[in-house]
């Protein structure tokens, strides 16, 4: 846990960036252009994956949890970025100062219902992943009243934090205006922006049979039938589809992260995407087994240094380790490793939602 | 009639008094309040600290005055590293300067071994045990170890060139590192707990540190760790050597150093004392 003002948070590691056509695009789909996305709107797939991941399609999970969820995780993780804009979230939902405070300085001490306080735990262990959280921990919500599928929304909303937490630690993006939500004109509309971000998705939603397909179908076919699950879908599809990468460094990403976290269905999932592209199980392990090799190329290299210390970290280092890399890049190269990196964080947290032949003991 | 001024003024008196009441009650609060702040911010900083030395859920157990988490096993490296000579060199100094020149040695190896992911466990006397993928699952442990050690003894160097400079003799430090499962948890009584590991690849770490006298190198690993680390690492095995506690003799390989992909230099260890 990190108090917000001890945090050491570098300058931004990029330049704001416009792009009409993907400003259009958020503006249609989140309403506005969010201020962090300024920096990388020369991404497509990552601002869809920002649409996409950060306002997630909730069916059972409500707005005042979501973002109890929000807070808990992003402070786990030092996320100055994610921290900052939930609270401003949390001031426009209601909540008070004085209940935000005591969120901040131990939820499991704050006025909460068991199950609220055991949602915030489950939260907090599928984000650190030391250990994995594992089936055991879905079946501890549903003792306490939960359904499996709610449950399991409260995971996908750790992992979208998870995912926000890494993108916006990694760019360093700068932390919004603190007091956003107490300006008058915030305040005037807090009720109809209250009502907006409070509006849950209308109904379950069943994957097509292409939906079933794809890279990491199995994390996703898991949280089938969640409005959110399409989301998801869309988009591991749009980062493997994008060009701004090579397929067998996104597959590295996740190879990396999921050997870290020790989630073996993420690491088969990655290693088979490996061979798909052509590599051999005698260069693939070795690569893992120290990050480094003569099968690496350099952007190889970068990115699984980047996936490594990614996965659990102190801010200010891994935007350091993060600038050092930028140097090496593309603007968009190190925009979409960025991405692939945040997205490979949740996606293999996601895995407490398999089934228990599938989860890692 | 005349009772009205009165009446007015008691009532008056009366508001004021609740007023001030009021006040005081307010200042109180806020007073209250700037301490609560305090003391979490002061708690926040302690288990900051204290998570650089325990697992967070057991720093939080602790913080919450809850149940003391269960010991586990876990597969953790372990690092040994000991100054060589330094009971002759503690007759030779000053006692102030000695304690300095010990705690600065301290300093610097405990920042290299957090920079390549360890901690450290404990001091003992002249030496330091430091514990690899004790505090999170690290399947780089090894490599994270041995790339500590290397790192350990080049700011050895550096500290050596500046004790030189102020007229002090030079340290060394021998370093042994194995890996295996250990048990983690807190240990200790109620007055003095400690969050560490036990059990045998603690103990032959600290053996196998002892034999970098026997075999006069810096850096000696196990066969345990040479089976994981990153084959980049420049290794020569060595006599097996009786350790105590141990039924078979021990091999183990001095660490020469680590070359770089398409690099035929060796980034290599040595504290500039002649050693290796």
């Amino acid at each position: 846990m990190e108090n917000l003002d001890t945090v050491e948070w570098e300058a931004c590691l990029l330049e704001p960036v416009r792009n009409p056509e993907t400003e259009r695009f958020l503006r249609k789909t989140v309403g506005i252009v969010p201020p962090g996305a300024r920096y990388f709107l020369d991404s497509p797939w990552l601002c869809g994956a920002v649409a996409g991941l950060g306002q997630m399609p909730m069916l059972y999970l409500s707005a005042d949890l979501g973002e109890m969820v929000a807070l808990v995780v992003s402070q786990d993780n030092s996320c100055r970025y994610c921290y900052t804009a939930t609270r401003g979230i949390m001031k426009i939902l209601g909540f008070p100062e004085r209940r935000i405070r005591r969120l901040e300085e131990d939820f499991l001490a704050a006025d909460l219902n068991p199950a609220e306080t055991l949602a915030l735990t489950f939260a907090r262990r599928v984000s650190r992943a030391a250990p994995l959280a594992g089936n055991a921990d879905i079946r501890s919500l549903v003792e306490v009243g939960y359904s499996p599928a709610a449950a399991k929304e409260i995971a996908l909303a750790a992992a979208s934090n998870v995912f926000m937490n890494r993108l916006s630690t990694l760019l360093a993006l700068p932390p919004t205006d603190a007091d956003l939500a107490d300006r008058w004109w915030v305040r005037v509309f807090r009720p109809l922006i209250a009502q907006i971000l409070r509006r849950r998705a209308a109904h379950a939603i069943v994957l097509s049979p292409e939906q079933r397909q794809g890279p990491f179908a199995e994390f996703v076919n898991a949280f089938d039938g969640l409005p959110a699950a399409p989301r998801l879908r869309s988009v591991l599809d749009q980062a493997w589809r994008s060009p701004a990468l090579p397929a067998r460094v996104k597959a590295f990403v996740f190879a990396v992260v999921a050997r870290g976290i020790a989630c073996v269905p993420a690491e088969r999932e990655a290693v088979r995407l490996l061979l798909a592209e052509g590599m051999t199980s005698e260069q693939i392990e070795p690569a893992l087994a120290h990050l480094a090799g003569p099968d690496l190329d350099p952007l190889e290299q970068s990115a699984v240094a980047l996936a490594r210390e990614s996965i659990w970290y102190r801010p200010a280092p891994l935007q350091r380790l993060a600038r050092s890399i930028s140097t090496q890049l593309t603007r968009l190269q190190f925009v979409e490793l960025v991405g692939a990196t945040a997205l490979a964080n949740a996606v293999c947290r996601l895995s407490v939602a398999l089934e228990p032949a599938d989860s890692p003991a | 009639m005349a009772e009205s001024p009165v009446l007015l003024l008691a009532g008056l008196v009366l508001a004021g008094a609740v007023a001030l009441a009021l006040h005081r009650l307010r200042a109180d609060r806020r007073r209250l309040r700037r301490r609560i702040d305090a003391a979490t911010t002061e708690l926040q900083h302690l288990q900051l600290s204290f998570a650089r030395f325990a697992p967070n859920a057991v720093v939080e157990s602790i913080a919450a005055r809850a149940r003391i988490p269960e010991a586990e096993r876990r597969e953790v490296t372990v690092l040994f590293a000991d100054l060589v000579g330094f009971t002759a060199l503690s007759e030779q100094l000053d006692p102030d300067v000695l304690v300095a020149v010990l705690n600065e040695y301290f300093v610097r190896m405990s920042r290299v071994i957090g920079e390549h992911r360890g901690h450290v466990a404990k001091f003992i006397g002249d030496g330091l045990m430091a514990l690899f993928g004790a505090l999170e699952p690290n399947p780089w442990q090894v490599n994270d170890a041995v790339h500590a050690a290397l790192a350990m003894q080049r700011a050895l160097v550096a500290y050596n060139a500046e004790l030189a400079s102020r007229g002090l003799p030079a340290l060394r430090a021998g370093i042994g590192i194995h890996r295996g499962t250990a048990v983690a948890g807190l240990i200790g009584s109620d007055a003095l707990m400690e969050f560490t590991v036990i059990g045998r690849p603690v103990n032959l770490a600290s053996r196998v540190e002892g034999l970098t006298r026997t075999h006069h190198v810096d850096i000696l690993v196990t066969a345990a760790v040479r089976d994981r680390l990153d084959p980049r690492f420049v290794l020569d095995e060595l006599p097996a050597r009786e350790v105590r506690g141990v039924a078979e003799p021990v091999v183990t390989y001095a660490v020469r150093g680590f070359r770089e992909e398409g690099d035929q230099s060796l980034s290599r260890t040595g504290t500039g004392t002649g050693r290796a």
